[in-house]
């Protein structure tokens, strides 16, 4: 990691300051049906499976998920068929660069975390939750956004992130005809989490993610369905010019975990903005905190 | 004296399919009222052959309304929260039962005495007990029952 100054925005916190404490975590005996019942009701994208010792034996993800639900699994199967083993673990008082380090070398989306000294299980640290953090910064400080845009006989000077500077520029869509099989190839090819649809005209209709996947999975519903029966929308999307704290605002208040990214028309789709992106800027949304920025080479 | 669990159950309730849309559920939620003339905070969820597979609670219902990063909100003022609860209510639609309902439920036989089923709605943090009796549900205990019940008998 080059880290391009010592006065860091992350550099004192540590992962007790983003984790969240609530483990979710099931049997890995248990089915996978009940495994998305619990990914869903609690807005996670992976679990934890422990044996029957409530030793942690694995992690299940919505990609996992997706991987059974394409290979024609029972959704009654256990998640110990699906699970990756083993569960990657970092540590309470572990400084928050160093677990996105981890996280960034061993291409996981997330870090159990255990006690300092205890080794009990502590909680979990994922992208979105340092988003959050980062954001909550943002918003207290001097320089926020909303602050300045409040005192609107003010110059903004501050230069800021927009959403440009952030976004994946490719976006992989297919048309409404297209199977839910060729959804679930495209997006384990290319390791995306959703998947826009367009109309034969190429304007955005909808979008699968793999949330829509594992519900699909879960409803009994034929993976060889076109994209158009089970694509939630309309699709939600940003300007490519707006300021990266509104897109992160809207997706932390709304639930969602990406914005489709428009330059002019808004059928005209340019990239995608997730929340792993942002998370990936590490500083917060505009360049007071640049000399804070850590520079880290881009996680697949 | 009424001393089980079969003696003080309700047996007028309406069930839950796991395939029925959570925002029917919600509307089944908001009549009961009219309907039982209780204002209902849990549903039995049970298969077509009457086996019990889950319980959707209030609670569950919320869990799912509740914002994933809401703990960073904070002191924010500048929230626009008529538009949260919209986006969350429109998010709801494309839900099932079975997706958020809490499969694993805590059930009494009809025989259970009184104080068993005290023992277990305390031990277990649970407001309604469904009476199972062969894997078949054949009525729910209401703590508010239980409790009319108890006080009846204390104060005689």
């Amino acid at each position: 990691m080059a880290q391009l100054n010592r006065k860091s925005t992350l550099r004192n916190l540590t992962v007790n300051d983003a984790m969240r404490r609530q483990i979710i975590q099931l049997d890995q005996a248990k089915t996978i049906d009940l495994g998305i019942n619990v990914l869903i009701k609690y807005k996670v994208n992976a679990l934890l499976t422990v044996d029957s010792q409530g030793k942690p034996v694995g992690v299940v993800s919505k990609t996992d998920v997706m991987g059974a639900y394409y290979a024609g699994l029972p959704v009654e199967s256990p998640l110990e068929y699906i699970m990756v083993s083993p569960p990657l673990f970092c540590r309470l008082g572990d400084s928050l660069e160093t677990a996105l380090e981890q996280m960034r070398t061993s291409g996981v989306y997330r870090l159990y975390v255990t006690g300092n000294e205890s080794g009990d299980l502590v909680g979990a640290l994922a992208y979105p939750d340092i988003v959050g953090l980062l954001y909550q910064y943002c918003h207290q400080c001097e320089y926020s956004h909303l602050k300045t845009s409040r005192q609107s006989n003010q110059d903004d000077s501050v230069r800021r992130f927009n959403v440009r500077e952030v976004m994946t520029p490719s976006v992989k869509s297919i048309g409404t005809g297209e199977t839910l099989n060729t959804v679930m190839e495209i997006l384990s090819a290319f390791r995306f989490g959703a998947m826009l649809v367009t109309d034969e005209n190429g304007f955005p209709r909808g979008v699968i993610s793999k949330t829509d996947l594992a519900l699909n999975y879960k409803h009994g519903v034929d993976p060889g369905v076109a994209a158009h029966t089970v694509m939630s929308g309309p699709v939600s999307t940003c300007d490519v010019d707006s300021i990266l704290e509104e897109a992160v605002k809207k997706m932390i208040m709304v639930d969602i975990h990406r914005l489709f990214v428009h330059e002019g028309e808004t059928s005209n789709i340019v990239g995608v903005l997730s929340l792993t992106d942002a998370a990936r800027v590490r500083s917060g949304s505009c360049y007071a905190c640049v000399s804070s920025r850590i520079k880290v080479e881009d996680h697949d | 004296m009424k001393t089980t669990a079969a003696d003080i159950m309700t047996t007028d309730f309406s069930t839950l399919l796991p395939e029925t849309p959570v925002i029917d559920a919600i509307r089944m939620f908001q009549e009961s009222f009219s309907k039982q003339g209780r204002r209902l905070f849990g549903m039995i969820v049970s298969d077509e052959d009457q086996h019990l597979v889950g319980m959707l609670s209030m609670y569950d219902i919320l869990l799912y309304l509740r914002p994933k990063h809401i703990h960073v909100w904070g002191s924010m003022e500048d929230l626009e929260i008529a538009g949260v609860i919209d986006a969350a209510g429109s998010r709801i639609k494309s839900i099932l039962v079975g997706d958020i309902m809490t499969p694993d439920v805590v059930t009494v036989g009809p025989n259970a005495n009184l104080m068993m089923v005290l023992d277990t709605m305390i031990k277990k943090h649970v407001r309604r007990l469904p009476v199972v009796e062969e894997q078949r549900v054949i009525g729910i205990v209401y703590i508010s029952d239980l409790f009319s019940q108890l006080l009846e008998r204390i104060s005689d």
